[in-house]
């Protein structure tokens, strides 16, 4: 299945074209946001759900692939816990190092 | 006052800015003297003579450490918002007095009722874990990383002195909560965000609070950009007037701005430790996947979280 809902592209493209959108972007980055992207993922989703088409479920994938390396392009500040810390859940009296 | 064995590590925020910009005191005492006059919160970054670093004028500050007490591996720091930092010249001040109820007895339970905004400063809490999208999909994301917050636990609502809005202590991972200077619920919900940013990252990440100064100022623009702090209603009411790209200058000056609070480093060495970090941290949205401008776009990140399994499951 696809991996999101293709209600959900529909939302992202409309949220994507309006007005409070366009100017949160232009606020946030300098610019003004590209929609097209959005559409065509629900265009490619759509036809997914529709046929199965082969080459609409590899373009949807790889555009979603696309978007998480995007996020992944800055190498990170720190190194990620493989566990949470170990003093979260101690009561509050045994905290405090003496 | 206790000394400075526990390991504090805070984020202090400003209050919501009144209407008076003004010029931070340069007595050390700055802070209380701030309080004293009432004089608002809204100052404007000038550090004090004879002190490495300044106080925020806002009172935005983040969560850090400094390592400086010889007898534990992790002293307190606070982000001060007032002007007038303590000229601790071997010590840095962490900012430890603005958060005096921190290492007191707690208060009898008539007091604390009749006499402090505890009761107010709880209701508003619970109904902003209850209601809030932001800070319910970081309650959400800190529980998959295995850090499950509970109110009573990690929450605490104290007094505190001058600015401070609140802070997130590392040592007792807990998130304070100024109840003398948090007024109202939008300003609630905008702390609690914030602090649970640094949370989370605390929960996610080995953040070296202490030493990093990037890494501090890595959480610091996430939190800013995250929260809801550099909005433009929020930056109009600071008279920070600005529109192209305004969200990242913003985020940037409250980045360094916290750093020059609560680290007795140089305005260019906060600079260039957010400078360096900026774009990546920037770029960092988790757990929101976006930048949430407003409440709609906090729920449609907490719903992208929930299907977050479907979505990687199906890439």
């Amino acid at each position: 299945q696809p991996p999101r809902s293709c209600e959900d592209y529909w939302w992202e493209w409309k949220h994507c074209r309006g007005l409070r959108h366009a100017f949160h972007h232009y606020y946030a980055h300098g610019e003004m946001p590209a929609c097209g992207r959005w559409r065509d993922d629900y265009e490619a989703c759509r036809a997914w759900e529709r046929g199965r088409a082969a080459a609409a479920q590899e373009a949807l994938c790889k555009s979603e692939r696309a978007r998480v390396m995007e996020k992944q392009k800055y190498a990170p500040v720190w190194t990620l816990r493989k566990s949470p810390p170990p003093d979260w859940y101690l009561p509050l009296d045994q905290d405090k190092p003496n | 006052m206790r000394p400075r064995s526990a390991a504090l590590r805070l984020t202090a925020r400003g209050p919501r800015p009144s209407a008076l910009p003004g010029h931070a005191p340069s007595a050390s005492r700055g802070g209380e003297l701030a309080r004293r006059l009432a004089l608002p919160c809204l100052l404007p970054f000038a550090p004090p003579p004879g002190t490495v670093a300044g106080r925020r004028g806002e009172g935005q500050g983040s969560a850090m450490e400094q390592g400086e007490a010889a007898s534990s591996p992790a002293a307190e720091e606070k982000a001060a918002a007032a002007a007038g930092e303590e000229a601790e010249e071997e010590e840095d001040d962490f900012g430890y007095q603005l958060f005096p109820d921190r290492n007191k007895k707690p208060q009898s339970f008539l007091v604390r009722s009749l006499f402090t905004f505890h009761n107010r400063c709880q209701l508003m809490l619970r109904m902003t874990l209850d209601t809030n999208p932001y800070a319910q999909l970081l309650l959400e994301a800190m529980k998959q990383s295995g850090c499950t917050v509970f109110n009573d636990r990690h929450f605490s609502c104290e007094n505190c002195d001058g600015c401070v809005s609140g802070g997130f202590d590392s040592a007792t991972s807990q998130i304070v909560l100024c109840q003398n200077n948090i007024r109202h619920q939008s300003h609630m919900n905008r702390v609690v965000t914030h602090e649970l940013i640094h949370a989370f990252d605390h929960c996610r990440a080995h953040v070296d609070w202490f030493k990093n100064v990037k890494h501090l100022a890595c959480s610091e623009i996430r939190a800013a950009n995250l929260s809801g702090d550099c909005t433009l209603m929020n930056e109009i009411a600071r008279f920070k007037f600005g529109l192209k790209g305004h969200h990242q200058t913003c985020v940037r000056d409250r980045a360094i701005r916290s750093i020059l609070a609560v680290r007795k480093v140089s305005k260019e060495t906060a600079e260039k430790a957010v400078d360096e970090v900026f774009d990546a941290c920037f770029n960092d949205l988790e757990p929101f996947g976006r930048i949430p401008h407003s409440k709609t776009d906090a729920k449609r990140a907490y719903r992208d979280f929930q299907n977050r399994d479907r979505y990687n499951a199906n890439l």
